[in-house]
Formats: structure tokens, sequence, C-alpha cells
């Protein structure tokens, strides 16, 4: 399973020169599983560079939408595989008691927000309710269980082979609960990240930020870090970063986290920032995963 | 792993702010949390006691009706919030770890999610006749 990060930005896009290394794209994972299947992780603005990167080679890819906040979805209508014929795409998502995942993404895919209409998009699209019960795609196995954040939102765990990735972009386990206290199955999320090859995991706030964002559905670093040392991952990317922190901060955010992750006694180097087309290899068939250069 | 359903994670994480007594089953009827209130009102803390099930819990606490019977299972508010997917409400008296007889109120409601009920939440409200409701056995 090979994984690139295409979009690791939380809200809004974010570019600009302060942003550049990190990133400014908002939320998009890709990943090519070992019998070559497709996944976008969410469809933020970083699924516009997966989508030119895939070129004009007919395309059959599944999308799983984490929620439907902007931030996710809102790459959708600039994608380009979405815009040609031979292309099939599967968008999967959060069930709601208010209408189906397409009439709900189709608020935003219509006027006067959008130029085109669902209806319009040349490529054959269909949209399905993530199941309660594990499911198939490709070569892996797909997992997607409720997690804290605001409005239906999933995680997912995807296992191919031994490996496995967890990712939980937007999420506040800590809401109300504490994390050094309760028992695994109370924790939202756990089951999804438990002992992961690599977990991606919401790292939008700094402690000090947190508490003027409390209940807004994202993690502080004290959170981040307490979620994954109980989760077990063999790696964890911390992803979704505020719009207001420019690669200086993050650097040094960066620097904390490392720090404090090896204080709780973590492996070093096996927690770090999200970076935009960052890639990871995880293998089918070893314990542990190496990382490439982005 | 199996995780709880979220939406029993967030009722315990709520609950766990309140000071009104509190308890929480799963769908099965399994006590699976009580607040720090409820623990004070029972004399015996959440992490004292444990998950409880749905036959034990009748039996430790009662509650029990204006004669001191104990009432039946399937008569109990929260039961029949899962059981039939309604709100329901009665007054009755409990029993706490040492003996101390508490009357009170219960309401009493589902927690019912896009994939069903997931259990339900009983809040107790000690009877207005008396302050906290509680009375020497």
């Amino acid at each position: 399973m090979k994984v690139k990060l295409w979009g690791t930005r939380g809200s809004i896009p974010s570019p600009g020169p302060e942003t550049i290394r990190y990133g400014g794209n908002t939320s998009c994972v890709g990943v090519t599983l070992a019998d070559g299947s497709l996944l976008a992780l969410d469809a933020g603005t970083g699924i516009r560079c997966l989508g030119l990167a895939l070129g004009d080679e007919p395309a059959r890819l599944h999308i799983l939408l984490t929620h439907l906040h902007l931030d996710h979805i809102q790459g959708l209508v600039f994608f380009a595989p979405a815009f040609r014929p031979q292309t099939e795409i599967v968008i999967w998502g959060p069930a709601s008691p208010e209408a189906s995942l397409r009439d709900r993404i189709a608020r935003y895919i219509s006027a006067p927000l959008s130029p085109v209409e669902v209806r319009e998009l040349p490529c054959d699209v269909s949209f399905r309710h993530c199941p309660e019960t594990e499911w198939e795609i490709g070569s892996a196995r797909i997992r997607a269980a409720s997690v804290a954040h605001r409005g239906p939102t999933l995680g997912y765990r995807i296992e191919d082979g031994d490996s496995s990735l967890a990712y939980i972009p937007d999420h506040e386990p800590a809401l109300g609960a504490d994390l050094e206290r309760l028992e695994d199955d109370w924790i939202s999320g756990l089951g999804l990240a438990r002992d992961a090859s690599l977990l991606i995991h919401d790292g939008q706030y700094t402690d000090a930020e947190y508490p003027d964002h409390v209940g807004w559905g994202h993690s502080a670093l004290s959170h981040s870090l307490a979620f994954a040392r109980r989760a077990g991952a063999e790696r964890t990317v911390l992803f979704h970063h505020d719009p207001m922190h420019s690669d200086e901060f993050l650097d040094r955010h960066g620097e904390e986290a490392g720090e404090r992750w090896r204080a709780l006694g973590g492996e070093p180097g096996s927690l770090e920032l999200g970076a935009e087309r960052a890639e990871f290899e995880l293998p089918a068939h070893a314990p542990q995963i190496a990382a490439a250069p982005a | 792993m199996t995780q709880k359903p979220l939406e029993l994670i967030l009722a315990r994480n709520l609950m766990s702010a309140l000071s009104t007594p509190a308890f929480l089953v799963d769908e099965g009827g399994v006590l699976v949390f009580y607040n720090e209130a409820a623990g004070m009102m029972l004399g015996k803390r959440f992490e004292e006691l444990g998950t409880v099930g749905p036959d034990e819990w009748g039996q430790m606490f009662g509650p029990f009706d204006e004669e001191g019977e104990p009432i039946p299972y399937d008569d109990l508010p929260l039961v029949s919030a899962v059981r039939d997917g309604r709100p329901a409400h009665a007054e009755y008296e409990i029993h706490s770890a040492d003996g101390t007889s508490h009357e009170v109120e219960v309401s009493a409601f589902p927690i019912l999610t896009a994939h069903g009920s997931q259990g339900g939440i009983a809040i107790f409200w000690p009877t207005a006749m008396n302050g906290n409701g509680a009375r020497p056995a």
C-alpha cells in the first residue's frame, strides 16, 4: 500500500509562501493498494493535484469521505477525472437521517455554489453509505466508524495484506474525556487506530490554542499524542494543520511534538507532521514501514 | 478491539460532566456507566463496581415501589426506554450501598441512532418533598 498526502491543511485552503512546505491544500490522501486499486481519502482541494497526477488514463477509483465539511469535499468539482466519461468513481461517506449522501453532496455541486450539477458530471459516479461492517475494495478490507467531530463523521481503517492505515483527520476524542484514564473501548476512534502501520490523525491545535476551540471537533497536541500512544501505531502523522500555522510555526510545533512524544516513550522518528506530497510505503508482508522522500 | 458506539461514548462524556445522577445502559440493558453524582447517591463509585448485567443492578439498588416491593425488571423506565424506544418516567425508591433509601424521580430515554437503538440514559431527580430525597433506611 502506497500512501501520498495531497492536502494536509484543515478548514480552508491556505496557499502562500508561508505554507509552501507543509502545504496549503485541504485534506486529501491518495492510496494505491497492492492490487493497484486507487483510493482517495477525502476530497479537499488536494484532490485536484491527485487528479492531475493520474493523467488521462481511464481510471476507476473510490473516494472515501470522512464527512461533508467543505474542506473535505471542495476539490470534487476540480477533480479532472470526474470530467472524463471513461472514469468510474464510487464515493463513500457517512449516512445521515436527513438526506442521502448524493443529495447532501449535491448541495455543494449545484448552483449557485458550483457551475456544474452532479447529474452533469461526465464520469460514471455513484454514491454509497459506508456499511456498519467491514467491506472490501480491491485487495483491501475497509472499516469505517463514527468518530467525535461535529456532524456525522467517520474515521477509516484500511488493511491491505499485513499493513494497515488509519485515517482520522477530524477528531476530538478528548471532548469531555480523559484519554489517560478511559478504557480503550470508550475512546472514540481507538478501535480503528489500534496497532496501525500508519495513523494519520488530527493535529490542528496547540495546547494553548485549544481552550478557545473546545467542541470545534479537533485535537490539541496533548490529545493527539495521548491518542497515538494509546493506539500503539507504528508511525503517526499529525494532519489537518490549522490555516494560521505557517511553515516556521509548524517546524517549531513539530519539534515540540517530537520531544513530547519521546518523553511519553514514543519511538524517536515515529511521529511527524504531515507535509503535502509526502509519501509512505507500507509493505504488504513486513512489520516495518519505510518513508520515501517527498 | 471493539469500540463502543460513538453515541454511548459521547453520552458518557456528557454524563461525566453532570452533577445530576445518571445511568447509562447499552442496547442489551447492561449498565455500562454511571457518573460521580450517581456514585455518591449509591455509595459506590462506578470504578469500584464496573459493568453490571441487567438482572444484577436491580437487585443491588432496587428500585422499590411504595410498599417497599422490588419493581419488576420489565417495568423499569430505563428498560422500557431501551426496549420500546420511548421515553419513560417514574417515581420510586432506591437503596444505596449503606442501606440509605432515596426517593427519586427517574426520567429515561433511549439512544436512537441511524443504526437503531444503542442503549438508554436514566437521569435521577431527588423528589422535591424532602430536598435531597435521602432518608434513613
